[in-house]
């Protein structure tokens, strides 16, 4: 393989890799303060949507991004208040919530845009995301092992009864780590729309959900999860670049290289990839 | 009842207003939207006619969410589970022409749809891994894995699109009432059947006071001597059979082809219809029909200028809304 060729499929698995990233952490910080987070495709969905309609409508990308950042935070927000104070399962308030913003953003995007306003959305550039995605890890890997407020999130998820009687309050610590998930998911939405330029209903096209697969792999760790978004970015560019191409004398389909995440994800639920450290709190009241 | 306070009048009213503002920001007015929905869903036989046919297969689907639900679980996956029954069916019933491949084609399809539940039902009962991330996997494989087959091995040369071919027409489950304003598939009936059967199943029998009581309390089960990690496996894989009869129910009575991107979201509608549905079986039906009213409605209403996007809004909303009454967290599992 040439250099160029190299250089090529290592932009585009940090391109296809780093709104992973991001969506993965935001899962990260909800799953290890004990409440399960299907809703990550949906809250980036609602981001993109966002940041493509006030773009439109402001032309500022600045202003873009913060609407789309406020929407995901509101959405993740009432992840919160639905299974806080309401004390709805975490499954069917995220699956809820996913439907909502598939539903959503579909009137919005047809009701506000038309075809030829789509392209003409100003974006911010998305080398910034990348850095955003890699200043998330960092801070992230950090603030979970030596801050306060790190330990405390692991605890709440660990085990919510207990850091209950060792005087803290899971459900406000909760509402803090969501709102962290809203903040990730919705650079993670613009970062989507900004590298296809438009917005397209279902844009997020499962994301949300293989970015769910590498948080498992990663054993809801930081630095293995990004390592675990990175492969399934890898892996996604090569489908790209290694099209049509022969692989041991076989064709082998696109559908297989897509289904391979998923895949992997289902070996390693089955044990089969060493023990899953799920945090031991989670989806508990 | 009780428990409800003004959180939950303010939820309902947040409801509401999501909806009106979401309806007013295409330009139509919310109460012409309401009337055309109603219109579109139930105002005459055409109308009836989809909305009866959307029901079909939500019954069946509903009911395949449900009876994992009783046992404790969350079978996000009845979406693969019925793609894979749809596509076998359709390929069954291609290959045997006429009643058999019908009957055969059926069966066949509860085989795929309990197949491929099998993973997450194993997992979860054995490996402790959850079944909603396990099923969610499953769903995605299942979309890449039909989309592949009906775009190469099983395709139609003669479509433009990736399609099976067209079964013959002794092939189709027949209607039991084709008299206007009404046609009824014999689908519809089954799925009612099924119902009444599973009703009666749980209440009962063995296995079905098992089933119940490993949902309700997996730990008391299991010291009163439930193979809890049998009756979970066994629910798995008996709601993938029932989500993949609905498959097949779809393919035989209505579309007659697989095709591409088949499913247009049915596990969130069996998802919802089985929580709606409060607890007790008989309640899927009008929960199904309600599903079905909003499809249908939402369909019609296109034509407006209110897009088909409403109905996940509403469907969405009307979850929470009934979730936040029926389903909290402690009450899940037992009815």
């Amino acid at each position: 393989m040439a250099t160029v060729e190299i250089g090529l499929l290592v932009a585009s698995t940090v391109t296809l890799g780093a709104p992973l990233i991001l969506a993965a952490l935001g899962g990260l910080t909800s799953e290890r303060a004990g409440v399960m987070n299907i809703a990550l495709e949906g809250t980036m969905l609602a981001s993109s949507c966002t940041v493509a309609i006030i773009g439109l409508k402001s032309q500022n990308p600045w202003i873009a991004l913060s609407a789309g950042i406020a929407v995901s935070v509101c959405l993740m927000m009432l992840h919160a208040v639905l299974t806080q104070a309401f004390s709805i399962d975490q499954i069917i308030s995220g699956m809820a919530i996913n439907a909502l913003s598939i539903g959503g953003t579909g009137l919005l995007s047809k009701a506000l845009l038309n075809d030829t306003d789509l392209a003409r959305s100003p974006f911010l550039s998305v080398t910034l995301y990348w850095w955003a995605a890699v200043v998330a890890v960092g801070w992230l890997a950090f603030y979970l092992k030596r801050t306060k407020g790190g330990l405390h999130l692991l605890a709440v998820g660990n085990d919510p009864d207990k850091s209950r009687q060792m005087g803290l309050e899971p459900v406000k610590v909760r509402y803090l780590a969501l709102m962290a998930t809203g903040l990730l998911c919705g650079v993670a939405g613009a970062l989507i729309v900004s590298n296809s330029g438009n917005f397209s209903e279902n844009m997020t096209a499962g994301r949300g959900y293989i970015a769910l697969a590498a948080l498992i792999i990663g054993g809801w760790r930081p630095i293995p999860t990004l390592v675990a978004c990175l492969v399934f970015g890898l892996i996604q560019a090569s489908q790209l670049h290694f099209q049509g191409t022969q692989l041991a004398g076989a064709n082998v389909p696109p559908e297989f290289w897509n289904a391979l995440p998923y895949l992997v994800t289902l070996i390693a639920l089955a044990g089969l990839l060493g023990k899953s450290r799920a945090p031991a709190g989670l989806g508990k009241p | 009842m009780n428990g409800l306070s003004w959180k939950h009048i303010a939820l309902v009213l947040g409801a509401f207003a999501v909806v009106v503002l979401a309806i007013q920001t295409t330009g139509v007015a919310p109460a012409t939207a309401a009337k055309s929905l109603l219109e579109g869903s139930m105002g005459g036989p055409a109308a009836w006619r989809q909305t009866l046919r959307e029901m079909t297969p939500l019954v069946m689907a509903g009911l395949a969410v449900f009876i994992a639900l009783r046992a404790g679980l969350f079978n996000i996956g009845a979406d693969g589970q019925l793609v894979m029954g749809s596509i076998t069916a359709a390929v069954v019933a291609q290959s045997i022409p006429g009643v058999g491949g019908v009957i055969l084609g059926s069966l066949a399809a509860m085989l795929a749809g309990a197949l491929w539940a099998f993973p997450a039902g194993w997992i979860k009962a054995y490996r402790g891994g959850h079944e909603v991330i396990s099923t969610i996997m499953l769903n995605n494989v299942a979309g890449f894995l039909t989309t592949w087959m009906v775009a190469g091995p099983l395709r139609d040369v003669k479509q433009q699109s990736p399609t099976t071919r067209l079964l013959p027409p002794g092939s189709s489950l027949p209607n039991l009432i084709d008299s206007p304003p009404f046609k009824v598939s014999t689908a519809l009936l089954f799925g009612v059947v099924g119902v009444v059967c599973l009703a009666f199943w749980l209440k009962k029998t063995v296995a079905g006071y098992e089933l119940s009581a490993t949902g309700a309390n997996p730990i008391a089960a299991e010291t009163a001597g439930v193979n809890v990690k049998a009756v979970t496996l066994k629910a798995m894989m008996a709601s993938g059979a029932l989500a993949g009869l609905a498959g097949a129910f779809i393919v035989l009575a209505f579309e007659h082809r697989f095709y591409a991107n088949f499913s247009s979201g049915y596990g969130f509608d069996a998802l919802g219809v089985a929580l709606l549905s409060g607890g007790s079986p008989l309640g899927l039906v009008p929960a199904a029909f309600l599903f079905a009213v909003i499809s249908s409605g939402t369909s019609a209403l296109q034509l407006t200028g209110v897009p088909k996007g409403l109905s996940g809004i509403l469907l969405g909303i009307l979850i929470i809304v009934f979730a936040s009454i029926k389903y909290r967290r402690s009450k899940l599992g037992d009815s």
